[in-house]
């Protein structure tokens, strides 16, 4: 089953491009300083100067828009829920309709698109760094970067282990619910239920077996693991180092330098 | 030599899986593990390569012993350990890095594991398949991938918990091949099967009966001797029709190369 | 009156057509062309080598295929689709998916074993009636109905997921490998309990199974008919006896081992110089045709001159 045409987070596509053959250790720091810097934006300027942004990374990336598209299409129910919530629920002050308690303002659609803009400008940045990034690279950038923690008894080693499981086994968890939600379409299982709350009952029929089979999976995993000797995760060679090279040092000067041309621009131009 | 020495095991008190198990298993042994469900077969696995301690008596790997902790690493890296489902031990993202997972584990130096990984990988035939995820391989090449990045360990006992059991007939002939190449190469095979033609092709026959052990011996006597439906088993093709027609000598695993000599026997 | 007669008759003659049916998944044809009847009353084998396409064709009998072209008719009419084209599930197919212990969510073994029953709206009457039915076949006892299914042992499991398929009393059942990994002993009693539910099928409600199997062995002597797929094209659909005894060249040709019964007659057929001819492709008939040419051989001292 090749799900390669699907940008879903964690997926990695082998391509070509700057983004691929950057450090990871690189691309996880610009990630984290570029959310900060989205978080920091106040105005309009911003947000369009950061959205160009974030297009060129995703060009750079050389992987099609259309899969990074298509991977967030899983998320639009949350986005357009996020937009209800504050187009109705928000405190307002120009009415445009009210149902009851529930008012449509225009400042709460405002304050709506732009959270839900920002939630793209984060999560686009997130699935370049996971389509550009082999999972067992993604997890050794991180556990380098978190080294210093482990002087306090933090467990990097088997936390980054477990990213890797984890982005692992996205394909199969997937294809396993497909198998369970086919196994009760077998069993006569009708899902046009219109009240909210049997609709929430019947996730049950799949939470339940994929749960039960999920703990079992990690009880296998947990005894190959230790079983090619994996022990607490120290100690282990390293097949292939990370090194920073001229490329690296480039990259993050010039993330270094938008993100900073970003936040003037959103300070001292705010209307463009 | 492996040496199981007065073993017993439980998870709960009052309940033993495992009680007063004794044997040896020389270097260069083709075994089989057989037993009923409940009897203790995959728990007697775990215990040969430390993931479980035992509880009571003591398990050996030549001087090593089990119980010291300081040991476990050498021990998992003598004693490889091949499970039965394919897809709940492939850890990585690939057949490559799958194999190098262990490697590093065992602290191989890093211009050694690019040829350890390259022998593996011919070793089971996975060549064409070194930068395949686990989602598009079948699973008899997924249980091939957990047999390199075990062989690329260089371990002197494999043991195979009904590693066959979830492959489809190409799959099983596959691993099995495997196995009797590691064998002729000097590695000691160890597996846990309900297959009764993979026990007619090893040379000695464990049998568990509740956490006892009820038999040690050739899988002749073991099938000429033991009650086999009471353990879940049957006799192996071979067996039968060897007492249907007739057939003299011991019983051979492959029958049909020796159809031809026993039909000119009179 | 001579409408319900006329239905009865119809359904008794018809079973479950498939008319130059052909599926593409992910784009890549997967079954090609396929012409293919199960009879009411028959145990049908589906055999092929892994990725033949015996998956796809079973969940297309069940209606979990939502596009294919051809025709596929039940009980003589062309199969539901929906608005938009897509095939309907037919909810009088019994379908077991292999492992299928892996798929039990409901919170006691009786609340797993009515669910069908439940979904089609049964009184609790008829579905404490059926569950009455059901659990001796099983070996499930009475007391394990209020208790939580994933405390059973894994065998009981599989045979509890069996049974809430079952219990809706399907007319065709189709089981996906209903043996996978279990040992020898466990295999035999299932399948045996299986094919008696099988053959238990009333008059004017026979029962058959489509049965997708790696065991030829098993296959030989539990079919009526079998059918073999190979790379998405069905090679043939005949009946046990005939396949096994006398077209096996197309299970070579299709990548299939023959079961060990049979190579063992064809090994006596050479030696011996004759064709033995057993009564049917089952394992004591043949066995029994083998034993004789071997005791007959004593006789004779030696390979029979006689040409073949």
């Amino acid at each position: 089953m090749n799900r390669s045409d699907r940008l879903l987070v964690g997926q990695f596509i082998e391509r070509e491009s700057i983004l691929h053959r950057l450090d990871p250790r690189i691309k996880l720091i610009s990630l984290l300083m570029l959310m900060v810097v989205i978080m920091m934006l106040d105005h309009r300027s911003g947000y369009v100067a950061a959205t160009i942004a974030v297009v060129v990374i995703l060009l750079v990336s050389r992987i099609p828009v259309l899969f990074y598209l298509r991977g967030l299409l899983p998320l639009l129910p949350v986005l357009l829920l996020t937009l209800l919530y504050h187009a109705m629920l928000g405190k307002g002050q120009t009415i445009l309709a009210s149902y009851g308690f529930l008012q449509v303002t225009v400042e709460g659609i405002e304050e709506g698109i732009r959270i839900v803009w920002r939630i793209l400008l984060m999560i686009l940045p997130a699935s370049a760094l996971t389509g550009t990034t082999r999972p067992l690279v993604l997890a050794q950038g991180l556990e380098t970067l978190l080294k210093p923690l482990s002087k306090l008894r933090v467990p990097v080693e088997q936390f980054s282990l477990m990213v890797v499981i984890a982005i692992r086994f996205i394909p199969t968890i997937l294809e396993e619910i497909q198998r369970i939600g086919l196994a009760k379409r077998a069993r006569g299982f009708e899902p046009s239920s219109r009240n909210p709350l049997s609709r929430l009952s019947e996730f049950i029929p799949i939470l339940v077996p994929l749960l039960v089979s999920t703990a079992r999976r990690a009880d296998h995993l947990t005894l190959a693991i230790e079983a090619r000797a994996y022990g607490d995760g120290r100690g282990r060679t390293v097949y292939r180092p990370l090194c920073l090279t001229k490329l690296d040092l480039a990259a993050g000067l010039l993330m270094l330098l938008s993100l900073s041309a970003l936040l003037v621009l959103d300070d001292y131009l705010p209307h463009i | 030599m492996l040496v199981f020495d007065q073993v017993g095991y439980y998870y709960l008190r009052n309940q033993e899986v495992l009680k007063d198990v004794s044997f040896t298993i020389e270097k260069g042994e083709f075994i089989s593990i057989v037993g009923g469900n409940g009897s203790g077969k995959s728990t007697l696995a775990k215990l040969m390569n430390g993931l479980l301690p035992a509880k009571k008596g003591s398990v050996r790997l030549g001087e090593k012993t089990m119980a010291d902790p300081k040991q476990a690493r050498g021990i998992r890296q003598a004693v490889g350990l091949v499970f039965q489902n394919p897809e709940d031990q492939f850890i990585t993202t690939n057949v490559t890095d799958e194999i190098i997972f262990g490697l590093e584990n065992i602290a191989v130096p890093a211009n050694e594991i690019g040829e350890r990984v390259r022998s593996a990988l011919q070793a089971v035939r996975l060549e064409s398949y070194a930068d395949s995820a686990p989602h598009e391989l079948s699973g008899g090449q997924k249980q091939r991938a957990a047999v390199a990045a075990v062989i690329a360990m260089q371990p002197q006992f494999i043991v195979f918990d009904e590693a066959t059991s979830m492959l489809d007939p190409e799959g099983r002939s596959e691993l099995i091949k495997l196995m009797r190449d590691f064998h002729q190469q000097g590695i000691t095979v160890v597996q846990i099967t309900h297959h009764m033609d993979e026990v007619l092709a090893s040379r000695r026959v464990l049998l568990l009966d509740q956490g006892t052990l009820a038999f040690d011996g050739s899988p002749d006597r073991f099938f000429r001797e033991t009650p086999l439906e009471q353990y879940g088993l049957e006799q192996p093709f071979a067996v039968r029709i060897g007492q249907l027609l007739g057939w003299t000598g011991e019983t051979a695993a492959d029958w049909k190369g020796r159809v031809a000599s026993q039909w000119s026997i009179g | 009156m001579v409408n319900r007669i006329k239905k009865t008759v119809i359904e008794q003659q018809s079973g479950w057509e498939l008319r130059d049916v052909c599926v593409k998944l992910d784009g890549t044809p997967v079954l090609k062309h396929i012409d293919l009847t199960l009879e009411p009353g028959t145990w049908t084998a589906l055999i092929g080598k892994t990725g033949a396409g015996k998956s796809t064709l079973a969940r297309l009998f069940k209606g979990l295929i939502p596009e294919f072209t051809g025709e596929y008719r039940l009980e003589g009419q062309s199969m539901a689709r929906d608005r938009k084209g897509r095939a309907r599930v037919v909810p009088e197919i019994g379908f077991v998916f292999q492992y299928p212990e892996h798929q039990i969510f409901e919170t006691t073994v009786e609340k797993e074993l009515s669910f069908a029953l439940r979904m089609r709206g049964d009184s609790s009457k008829e579905i404490a009636a059926a569950i009455r039915t059901l659990l001796p076949t099983f070996g499930l006892s009475e007391e394990l109905l209020q208790q939580s299914p994933l405390l059973l042992s894994g065998g009981q499991k599989r045979r509890l997921a069996i049974a809430s398929v079952l219990i809706a009393n399907p007319r065709l059942l189709i089981l996906d490998e209903p043996t996978a990994a279990l040992d020898p002993v466990s295999r035999r009693e299932l399948l045996k309990l299986l094919r008696d539910w099988q053959r238990n099928g009333l008059q004017h409600e026979q029962r058959a199974v489509l049965f997708i199997s790696h065991r030829m062995e098993d296959v030989a002597e539990y079919s009526d008919r079998v059918a073999l797929l190979h790379e998405g094209r069905l090679l043939t659909h005949d009946t046990a006896d005939e396949l096994f005894l006398h077209r096996s060249e197309l299970l070579s040709q299709a990548g299939m081992p023959l079961p060990e019964a049979i190579e063992l007659l064809r090994l006596t057929e050479q030696l011996s110089g004759r064709a033995l001819n057993p009564a049917s492709c089952r394992e004591a008939d043949v066995l029994e045709r083998v034993k004789e040419a071997w005791n007959a051989r004593k006789e004779t001292g030696g390979p029979s001159d006689e040409p073949f």
